[in-house]
């Protein structure tokens, strides 16, 4: 998995001075950065994309950074935010409500959860899987006292938005990664 | 001819709209500010002033004057708030500049700032986190994760000079006891530009979908109750949107004036109306921002 530190980013394209991801134009800048990185890397593989050293986060960094890397390439790539603040999470949750999208996001504990638009179920479904690691869907199914039709349709829905990864028949979080500092796993 | 504008005696976002009639009615006058009887004024007020004084310059009219509060400890705190150092490039100043430096006072959060592009948003979010956050947790009994709001909706409020205003802006931060109408602690930001304004900045997009109804009101309305964005991006316009949100959360007033409308969003504790139209010209847009001191906060009334 690729690891993206923002703070790398905003010190090669905007100042080592800033600590703080604010202003449109410093988002657009490192989005940009972003997606060159991405670029090199080929198609496909899964990002992580690590806000430790971010102190503010604005509405309009949030959506130049997250939400229009979710829009262009969440199709065709799987992103992860890794230490993620409560701060964060709610500058997150209101620019992917309005872009009806969701992203797989990692607090600074470890803790994996989802943030942005999503229907309940499917919420419900990702934290009985966070829980688990890896599960198939009868086993979703049993934890959260679903049918095992309606636990298969929340982790496909999860599946096409790319917040989890599927293999033989059982489905996990695009987890775990190492907290704090150094490679991803 | 010279028209006084006279500066209301306790100067703020409640006595802007007298303060814009005087404005609105020196027309092409040269104006003299006279703040001689002014006892008190919030950030709203000094940025105000500042944006009526620089609209002059702008439209190439004569240097307006301004008198100097005659209250000593008025015309100090104007001078701890940063206002001097900026007035001078609009004003001519009649009385005694106090030798007051501009200070980290607690009182005064973030001093009185020119915006003018996204490097000035940047120092203003840095400086603010550095003196705010404990004065905010400490005071106002917000939460950590609230003051990084806080910080979020200042940057957006700033941005809204950068993208929109078509000329630098102004931002000051302050934190007083409420005596009047809260009886508690609030924080106060005050932004305001002599720029476009809201209406001209959405004209070329939004006007024909108005119509006959086009106006500062459904312009302000566009901006703040739709999310509109003079931009195409389906990602624009949350800015406003967000401030509304987290000052909603904190029983916050929010309220943006532009041209002769004034929205707001109203909180609990206050009496003032969603929307004002029909008010006195006045140029660009004016933010505010309170936050009231919540339970638990040493600035709440019961403590």
């Amino acid at each position: 998995m690729l690891r993206i530190d923002l703070k790398d980013i905003l010190q090669r394209t905007v100042s080592d001075e800033y600590g703080d991801l604010v202003t449109r134009r410093t988002g657009q800048a490192v989005r940009q950065a972003i997606e060159r990185d991405l670029a090199r890397d080929g198609d496909g593989r899964a990002a992580a994309i690590d806000f430790g050293t971010v102190r503010c986060l604005d509405l309009s960094c949030a959506d130049e950074i997250v939400g229009r890397l979710l829009r262009e390439q969440g199709a065709v790539r799987s992103f992860v935010l890794l230490n993620v603040t409560a701060a964060h999470r709610e500058a997150l949750q209101f620019v992917l409500e309005r872009h009806r999208l969701a992203v797989v996001v990692q607090d600074t504990g470890g803790a994996l959860d989802l943030v942005g638009a999503l229907p309940e179920a499917a919420r419900r479904v990702f934290g009985a899987l966070a829980q688990a690691g890896t599960a198939a869907p009868e086993d979703v199914a049993r934890r959260l006292d679903l049918s095992p039709d309606v636990a298969r349709a929340a982790l496909e829905d999860l599946l096409e938005r790319g917040l989890v990864v599927a293999h033989a028949g059982s489905y996990s979080p695009p987890a775990p990664y190492r907290v704090g500092p150094g490679p991803a796993v | 001819m010279t028209r006084v504008v006279e500066v209301p005696a306790h100067f703020d976002d409640r006595s802007f709209d007298q303060f814009a009639d005087g404005v609105a009615a020196g027309g092409s006058e040269r104006l003299l500010f006279d703040a001689h009887a002014t006892q008190w004024a919030s950030p709203y007020g000094l940025v105000g002033l500042l944006a009526a004084g620089q609209a002059q310059i702008e439209r190439q009219r004569e240097r307006p004057l301004l008198t100097l509060p005659a209250d000593r400890d008025v015309a100090h705190y104007w001078a701890r708030a940063g206002f001097f150092g900026h007035a001078a490039e609009y004003f001519e100043l009649h009385g005694k500049v106090p030798r007051v430096a501009a200070s980290s006072a607690s009182d005064v959060l973030l001093e009185v700032t020119p915006v003018r592009g996204a490097d000035d948003v940047h120092g203003v979010v840095d400086r603010i986190q550095e003196r705010a956050a404990a004065i905010l947790s400490r005071e106002l009994g917000l939460e950590a994760q609230a003051t990084m709001g806080f910080a979020m909706a200042l940057s957006e409020a700033c941005q809204n000079i950068v993208e929109h205003a078509g000329t630098l802006g102004w931002v000051a931060v302050q934190t007083y006891h409420w005596r009047r109408t809260l009886k508690r602690r609030v924080v106060v930001i005050a932004v305001a530009d002599a720029g476009i304004g809201f209406r001209r900045s959405l004209e070329a997009s939004q006007a024909k979908r108005y119509g006959e109804r086009w106006s500062d009101g459904t312009a302000l309305e566009a901006a703040l109750v739709q999310g509109v964005s003079r931009f195409r991006d389906p990602g624009r316009g949350q800015g406003l949107a967000g401030i509304r949100r987290y000052l909603g959360r904190w029983s916050g007033k929010f309220a943006v004036r532009s041209g002769t409308a004034r929205f707001t969003l109203v909180p609990p504790w206050d009496d003032d109306v969603p929307l004002a139209q029909g008010l006195a010209e006045f140029p660009g847009s004016q933010i505010l921002m309170i936050i009231p001191a919540q339970d638990g906060g040493a600035g709440h009334a019961a403590h």
